[in-house]
């Protein structure tokens, strides 16, 4: 048995108005080579301007990540050439990154878990370049985007907690606004370290870069471990190389060796003098963080007594999450919120592509709603005709009601009138009743219908129960 | 101890070669800056010092606000490119 | 020759118009082109924008390395040959508000590095004193368009010494403020952490002109300087009584240039004089000593910072994005190619000597020992500051050299005396070279040095001492040895 040991490099772009080190715009451009300044493209004479924000975001997600932040802005120079990096070097940091030593807590498949943060460091992105048959094009929109890095400890052990690392990072991500983390856009890219071993020492250790999706970071983890299971399992070694996954082939292949590694010849960037970071920014920093999505599964499950499963689901989205403590701000029992959420509102969510904010149901409309139906107002299939209502016409939960009279009847004697009526008309199915033969259910659904669904159910299941008795 | 080899190689991941006399050249240069290196070897304390890089510290300077401006026309950008195509800069094919 | 001022009260006065003034430079600088090479472009179109500035309707010069939109701007070496900017260098841009008349693009050592003006791909420049001699560098253009007097003005850069070197040999005015109190922005970097923006002129006033133009906060480069409330023109005539200066024994004494020519023996005996003329004017001047250890590390470790940040700094000459592409099949041949022919041999070797300094293994014997040394010096010359105004020395141990007898900056003689200046450049202090008469027929110059941030002061200093000197605004053609 092998135990597997898995170190994840996360590259992130963050979202900005302007570059991290020239003022050209931040966007995605469908457009080539359009968001450019004269500092992007490396031109002679030109000098970085770090960008603040970007630095903010960072010490930001530094923090949401349990790391030690740097007494001053420091940024480093990573020297080596390649076509899409245009100055010869790259803006990053070495000496004193953004966060160090932290560690951020996440569930696999119901089990906590500690990762540990080795780093998390504020850089430039490069150029991208499109490959054609005997050329390749070079679009610098994107040279100078920034970009954060997170590098984990070897503290990952199966595939399955990469992909909940990589879900809770991303989570982090996205609620405190760091970035949007789209993968799709190639936003967040990943390498992946795996080594092997039979006890406690590292094995060498092979590098996968640039993975753009989870699933394939999925993919690439188990078939490299396969891999250097039948190398092991032959007799062979593991050479400390990168190799490349193709999700085709569903292989990995090696790329180059450790043997002619590059020397980045770091040193610090003396164009960017060395800022203070005080200690009034960082406290301010913090209180902009929001309770994260580990914490909320916590508290859901804690103190709202929610299935893990719901949590997850409630906590997946930010917005449905912040929509959830709404409610439960407003004095809206949690379970009924939950589950009103996850059953009703998501779904329609998910059919009509919105975003929670984006439906006309405040939290407010939705405390309403529960409430007409537990104070036995309306019923609770009614309540799902209101919501449905309620969305497509842009009216308020309680003016629908009124409007569609839709009241319930909770009145003992005009319900006990309409039992009597149906049971009068149907001695044979109360002998059948005595008899054990479910004919209640019938009973019920000739009341419901007598009053267009609106007799309480309880009590009208009582009243029958009661009428028969007498019988 | 550095070599021609070495000098070589050197050159090579800097992107520029030149003639063989031109690396001989290097080579003595080295020693005389190796030598003179290791007179600040000499210097008591030496290695207590912190490295400098700024002439002084530099208390004035801020962070850039967040904010887009002015961009360079695609045109300006592909300007000085002596190959472009697609509005983009155009290069033999580089492999993974 | 006249100065800015003197232009200005032409102007002013209307007895001659900023073009006929563009066109005598112009025509000058034609005139004298085949003989010393001054320019790598002379511009023929007079363009100007309004202002009511000092420098309004003034031309000037400006070194190659410096961006100019739409203006060729080669910093002199193959691998810009052809290269036209799409964007303003800051300097350029204030230069143009004010009103200066731009004449052209002035010849460099290739890519900066370099002090003989020797390098340059378009070739050598001569110094206007005796054409055998070379005006030295980089800014070697820079320095004798002025000292030429085709312009009253130019704008160099100054790394090591390469503005307050040229200006000794060519009998100029050469001044570089604090670091930071010139934007970078635009100018090709050689070394960023030593790189100063400084001018040429023919006396110290117009270097304040010029000064007052040029500093300022830029938002493109984040180690500029915030703005001043004060004109240097304006405290140039301050008293100077009782201020103190000191020159560095180990630098100056005679005693140990015993079997150096007799140039250096006159030179120094020169600065000597100019010592009693300082105390005359009402300055207190003295001796100090400082370690010679510390002082014959100042080049090594000037050479170990400043080329292990040039190789870096023109990591982006690739011929990619811009200029001449290289040929070849794959990308690494193109980018080897442009790389191979770009630079000379000079710079190859200053760049493997850089990259060298910055591998891993290497980088704290000499990278960090060189930024050791350089804080070691920078301190002690803080710690003098608390007591002095400015330090003074000769700004070179010689006149002007011939262009066969290359000077070995390394050898134990010259270690010292031909390469304090850069002590200006490690701390950033406001440093200015002006005129201090002449050895041989040869000008030399006298270096004044100050603290950080007294760029005023330092030019107050250096004022006085220019006018008790006399050596004002000379130029070969008008000075009769």
């Amino acid at each position: 048995m092998y135990k597997v040991t898995i170190g994840l490099e996360v590259h992130c772009e963050v979202k900005t108005n302007s570059k991290n080190f020239s003022s050209s715009r931040n966007t995605y451009s469908e457009y080539p080579n359009e968001n450019i300044d004269t500092v992007d493209i490396g031109l002679p004479g030109i000098l970085p301007v770090a960008n603040k924000e970007a630095f903010r975001k960072s010490l930001m997600m530094a923090l949401a990540l349990n790391c030690k932040t740097p007494d001053v802005v420091m940024f480093d120079r990573k020297n080596y050439y390649y076509p899409d990096l245009p100055k010869g070097y790259q803006i990053t940091q070495m000496e004193k990154p953004v966060g160090v030593d932290g560690y951020v807590m996440i569930n696999v498949n119901g089990e906590d878990k500690k990762i540990g943060i080795h780093d998390i460091h504020l850089e430039e992105d490069t150029a991208s370049m499109e490959h054609f048959s005997d050329y390749s094009l070079i679009d610098y929109n994107r040279a100078g985007v920034p970009l954060l890095e997170t590098v984990t400890t070897p503290s990952i052990h199966s595939a399955d907690e990469a992909i909940a690392f990589l879900e809770t990072l991303k989570g982090i991500f996205l609620y405190t606004g760091v970035s949007e983390a789209r993968t799709d856009r190639g936003q967040m890219r990943v390498d992946v370290n795996i080594s092997l071993s039979k006890d406690d020492t590292l094995g060498t250790r092979t590098e996968m870069k640039n993975i753009n999706s989870f699933n394939n970071v999925r993919l690439a983890i188990e078939t490299e471990i396969k891999r250097q299971i039948e190398v092991l399992e032959r007799g062979g070694e593991i050479v400390q190389e990168t190799r490349r996954f193709d999700e085709e082939k569903m292989q990995t292949f090696s790329m180059r060796s450790k043997v002619d590694a590059v020397d980045y010849k770091y040193y610090i960037e003396p164009n960017i003098p060395p800022i203070k970071i005080e200690d009034s920014w960082i406290e301010e920093i913090k209180k902009d963080i929001p309770m994260l999505q580990y914490d909320r599964v916590q508290k859901y499950m804690n103190e709202y007594e929610l299935s893990r499963y719901d949590s997850e689901i409630i906590v997946k989205d930010k917005l449905v999450s912040d929509y959830f403590e709404k409610t439960i701000s407003l004095g809206c029992n949690p379970k009924s919120s939950a589950n009103w959420i996850t059953s009703v509102i998501l779904g329609h969510l998910n059919k009509n592509d919105l975003k929670i904010t984006e439906i006309y149901l405040t939290p407010k409309m939705l405390v309403e709603l529960i409430d007409m139906v537990d104070s036995g107002k309306i019923s609770s299939k009614q309540s799902k005709q209101v919501f449905a209502k309620c969305l497509e016409e842009n009216k308020e939960p309680s003016k629908v009601v009124k409007e569609l009279g839709m009241t319930q009847i909770t009145d003992d004697k005009t319900i006990r009138d309409i039992v009597v009526k149906v049971l009068d008309e149907h001695p044979d199915l109360i002998e059948d009743h005595r008899k054990g033969k479910n004919t209640f259910d019938f009973f019920v659904g000739q009341v419901m219908k007598a009053t267009r669904g609106q007799a309480n159910p309880g009590l009208t299941a009582n009243i029958i129960r009661e009428e028969i008795e007498k019988r | 101890m550095v070599t021609k080899e070495k000098l070589k190689d050197y050159a090579a991941k800097l992107m520029f070669d030149m003639d063989d006399a031109g690396y001989d050249r290097t080579l003595e240069e080295f020693e005389t800056v190796e030598k003179h290196m290791a007179l600040i070897n000499e210097i008591e304390g030496i290695d207590c010092v912190e490295p400098m890089t700024f002439p002084y510290v530099i208390y004035h300077a801020t962070l850039r606000e967040d904010e887009a401006k002015e961009c360079l026309t695609n045109e300006e950008v592909l300007a000085n490119s002596k190959d472009v195509k697609a509005n983009q800069v155009k290069v033999p094919k580089v492999v993974g | 020759m006249k100065t800015i001022m003197d232009l200005r009260n032409d102007l002013d006065s209307s007895k001659i118009t900023s073009e006929e003034l563009f066109n005598e430079s112009v025509s000058k600088a034609h005139k004298y082109q085949d003989e010393y090479n001054s320019f790598v472009t002379i511009l023929n179109e007079y363009e100007k924008q309004d202002s009511n500035s000092l420098l309004n309707g003034i031309p000037y010069a400006l070194k190659d390395n410096f961006s100019t939109k739409g203006i060729l701007s080669t910093s002199s070496s193959n691998i810009l040959k052809d290269y036209v900017p799409v964007y303003d260098a800051t300097v350029y841009k204030k230069l143009k508000e004010a009103g200066a008349v731009l004449v052209g693009k002035t010849v460099l050592d290739e890519l900066a590095m370099g002090g003989t003006g020797t390098t340059a791909h378009t070739g050598i420049v001569k110094n206007p004193w005796d054409a055998t001699r070379q005006i030295g560098g980089s800014s070697a253009g820079s320095a004798s368009s002025v000292a030429l007097g085709i312009v009253p003005f130019s704008i160099g850069s100054d790394t090591g010494d390469s503005i307050r070197k040229p200006a000794a040999f060519g009998g100029v005015v050469g001044f570089k403020p604090t670091y930071g109190r010139i934007s970078r922005y635009g100018l090709f970097a050689f070394a960023s952490s030593l790189d100063h923006v400084g001018c040429f002129t023919r006396c110290v006033e117009d270097a304040a002109i010029v000064t007052d133009i040029l500093k300022g906060k830029d938002e493109r480069d984040m180690t500029s300087l915030p703005d001043e409330n004060i004109k240097y023109k304006d405290i140039l005539n301050n008293d100077i009584k009782g201020k103190k200066l000191f020159y560095i024994k180990e630098i100056t004494n005679l005693e140990m240039y015993k079997d150096a020519g007799e140039e250096t023996l006159e030179v120094l005996t020169k600065f000597k004089e100019t010592i009693e003329k300082c105390r005359e004017l009402g300055f207190i001047v003295e001796e100090v000593s400082l370690d010679e250890k510390l002082l014959k590390a100042i080049y090594p470790s000037y050479m170990t910072i400043s080329c292990a940040e040039a190789t870096s700094n023109n990591s982006n000459l690739t011929g990619i994005p811009f200029g001449p592409r290289g040929e070849g099949n794959n990308i690494n041949d193109i980018m080897f190619d442009a790389r191979t022919k770009g630079f000379s041999e000079l710079i190859k070797r200053r760049f493997i000597l850089g990259s060298y300094i910055l591998q891993k293994e290497n980088q704290e014997r000499l990278f960090k020992n060189a930024q050791r040394l350089r804080r070691l010096i920078v301190d002690k010359m803080n710690e003098l500051y608390e007591s002095y105004d400015a330090m003074i020395l000769p700004a070179s141990g010689g006149i002007a050299p011939l262009f066969e007898d290359s000077i070995d900056r390394m050898s134990d003689r010259y270690l010292i005396l031909e390469n304090h200046m850069a002590i200006a450049n490690f701390g950033g202090f406001p440093s200015i070279t002006i005129p201090n008469g002449f050895v041989n027929n040869m000008p030399i110059g006298l270096n004044i040095t100050g603290p950080q941030f007294k760029d005023g002061e330092t030019l107050n200093i250096a004022y006085k001492i220019e006018e008790k000197l006399g050596f004002k605004g000379l130029i070969k053609e008008e000075y009769d040895v």
